[in-house]
């Protein structure tokens, strides 16, 4: 309360104290009298009032500074600034300049200062739990930021396993929400040297659509480098987010697996916008999504729904999440698929296409959303090697102390050839074996070749000829699928023996199979009739097969490898 | 952004004289907002429905979290059916924007589709 006089403030400070004592929900009210304004502002934040009262004498001298400098130590709190007049003054709009919020008339009427009192508590009440709640907000999304770095930081560390920074071949921009908008990102070379990559696409926004990339991730960097296949991978993950997310949950994805030998890819999406692969014409070929998303259903028929793409020189492909789509501009329009294909459509550059596309799309949205991702893959450049080194392996002569002496023999029934994979279990029992784990690109092209020959053409006698179109391509897959479900007899066997020679080594693989032997060259190709033959002449220092037999015989050269990798490009490709 | 938006009057259902099907309606965009609303719309119905129709002629979206809900009615009418195969989910005339969602999902491997 300010008055300098004593009657007046007496008088004031025994009304409030009959107000309080009068019900109505007001609580005891504490005095504080100050002479002047100056003196209640100098002790104003010690007190820190709910109300301040200006008496009829202070009222009349109160300026608007006196007010502005209350109101500033009050700071966002609402303090009601009250002017004691008297009736019989007239209240003049310059009186009221001075910015108060409230007038208590002289001769007081306790009931209607009692009224007044309590609406103003009620409104401090409320302004003060509003001010509360803004604090408690602006903690929590102070937490709440503090939280999402944290697992942005998650999610950078899982993707330290990615081959995304190991080569040129591969451009991509992921949003800075990637991680809490649920996109996902993941890429890495399996052993022989293919490329598997996939983009995600969490269902629903936050911690929850972030969480399910933990176990997509894992998943993909266990199984890539242990040489699974694509579909078997991709059943992995299906299974494994089917059970831990919720069931209104699931995950869009498109993987592809993309193998430099016989440049071609193998490509899945379930979900996702169509993916798109550039001829250099400039002819765009789209890969719609034919699966349900991952985790959706427990089961799923993957093989069936992946696409055979034989790759050319010069093309790239694309995959983007629907955030490219899905861009808007001020006016609220869509930037959507048509636009999309016709900048990639267009003639660009070499090199600048990846660029030219997202200035594209922030410059029709005016820099408002970020929400998309893209990727695009140099399918030229995209083999783990560049010029004439493996880039991702050491060359591993130097680093093996010794070979060793020894054979493995392997026997796969019916019952293990109808499950498909055999391979990467060979990988892990070879990766105990002393240096064959330095050996493994070129080992696992050898006997992937070997070993699909033997299945393909000795057991299920395919048709390698049918694979000389996209579609022969899809009915050869449907074949050796519906072979393999039905195979109920059979057997492949698998030798491998390693000889010692002082530092350098000979390794030998043998695979034979149960069937009948490679059909004779007249009758429309052998086996070999592709791309598998030039690739292991180009990794073996020998192969022999022979038409009628069985028996495959591959030798190859041990401490030569890192050569062998290199020539395997050449006679592939073409 | 609208606050205050009465998402129930976005999620209509209707039930058949003999209590055989259900048809829920919804109406604008079909995202998270209506979760509740849509859940609301079919659970706690005895005897449960034969038939579940979801009428998408008024649906001018339909966002992820759509799908995932629908994903939830199916879960729910799975877990409702007393023997394989008895209870069927429709989603009828969605405009061409709409079904171009479901399509790049794929949603007609599990749903009728019409």
């Amino acid at each position: 309360m300010i008055e300098a006089d004593a009657e007046e403030s007496s008088e004031l400070c025994q009304l409030l104290g009959s107000c309080a004592e009068g019900g109505q929900g007001l609580r005891p009210i504490r005095t504080s009298l100050f002479k002047d304004a100056t003196a209640a502002i100098a002790e104003y934040s010690a007190l820190r009032p709910d109300v301040v009262i200006f008496g009829p004498l202070a009222a009349l001298a109160a300026t608007a500074e006196d007010l502005h400098q209350l109101r500033a130590q009050g700071g966002l709190a609402p303090v009601p600034i009250l002017f004691v007049m008297s009736g019989g003054e007239s209240i003049t709009a310059s009186s009221l300049q001075t910015g108060c919020d409230e007038i208590l008339l002289k001769p007081y009427n306790p009931s209607l200062v009692r009224l007044k009192l309590a609406a103003l508590q009620r409104l401090c009440d409320f302004s003060r739990s509003l001010l509360q709640q803004r604090n408690r907000i602006r903690r929590h999304h102070a937490d709440l930021l503090q939280e999402q770095a944290g697992a942005r930081q998650i999610f950078n560390n899982l993707g330290h396993e990615s081959c995304l920074g190991q080569t040129d071949a591969i451009r991509y921009h992921l949003s800075p929400r990637a991680v809490l908008a649920g996109d996902v990102l993941a890429a890495a070379y399996g052993p022989g040297g293919k490329l598997l990559m996939l983009l995600g696409d969490f269902t629903g926004h936050g911690l929850a659509a972030a969480v399910g990339a933990v176990p997509l991730t894992s998943i993909f960097y266990s199984m890539v480098p242990k040489g699974f296949s694509l579909s078997h991978i991709l059943r992995e993950l299906n299974t494994k987010l089917h059970h831990v997310l919720p069931p209104d949950m699931f995950c869009c994805a498109v993987m592809f697996e993309f193998d430099p030998h016989k440049r071609h890819i193998r490509l899945f999406n379930g979900g996702m916008p169509s993916a798109c692969l550039r001829h250099s014409s400039g002819e765009l070929r789209l890969l719609e999504s034919r699966h349900l998303p991952l985790g959706v259903l427990d089961t799923v028929s993957i093989e069936e729904s992946i696409e055979h793409i034989s790759v050319e020189d010069g093309d790239h492909l694309y995959l983007w999440s629907d955030g490219v789509h899905e861009a808007r501009n001020l006016r609220g329009e869509l930037f959507g698929e048509q636009r999309l294909l016709d900048i990639l459509a267009a003639p660009v550059p070499e090199g600048q296409r990846f660029d030219h596309i997202l200035s594209s799309v922030s410059h029709f949205c005016a820099d408002q959303h970020d929400d998309l991702s893209l990727v695009e893959v140099a399918l030229d450049n995209a083999a783990p090697w560049r010029g004439s080194a493996w880039t991702l392996d050491d060359e591993p002569a130097e680093k093996v102390p010794r070979l060793g002496d020894w054979s493995i023999n392997f026997t796969l029934g019916p019952e293990e050839l109808r499950d498909a994979d055999p391979l990467p279990l060979l990988h892990s029992v070879l990766a105990q074996v002393p240096g064959a784990a330095s050996f493994r690109d070129p080992l696992t092209i050898v006997l992937g070749e070997l070993f699909r020959n033997a299945l393909e053409h000795g057991l299920l006698r395919l048709d390698s000829s049918l694979k000389g179109t996209d579609s022969g391509f899809a009915e050869y897959y449907r074949q050796l699928h519906r072979g393999q479900r039905e195979l109920r007899e059979g057997w492949i066997r698998i030798a491998l023996r390693c000889r010692d020679r002082g530092g350098r080594g000979l390794l030998e693989v043998v695979v034979e199979d149960s069937g009948h032997g490679l059909p004779e060259r007249a009758r429309g190709g052998n086996a070999y009739s592709g791309r598998g033959l030039p690739l292991l002449r180009a990794i073996c220092r020998k192969v022999q097969l022979q038409p009628g037999s069985s028996r495959v015989r591959a030798v190859l050269n041990w401490g030569e490898t890192a050569a062998a990798g290199r020539r395997t490009r050449t006679p592939a490709a073409h | 952004m609208t606050v205050s938006e009465h998402t129930s009057a976005r999620v209509s259902s209707h039930l058949s004289e003999n209590g055989d099907a259900l048809t829920i309606r919804v109406t604008g965009n079909f995202d998270f907002n209506l979760h509740r609303d849509f859940q609301r719309a079919y659970q706690n119905i005895s005897p449960s429905p034969k038939h579940y129709c979801i009428d998408l002629s008024e649906t001018r979206h339909l966002d992820s979290a759509a799908l995932g809900m629908l994903l939830l009615l199916r879960d729910h009418c799975l877990s409702e059916e007393p023997e394989p195969g008895q209870v069927t989910v429709e989603l009828l005339n969605a405009n061409e924007h709409v079904g171009t969602i479901l399509t790049i999902s794929n949603f007609d491997q599990i749903f009728t589709i019409r």
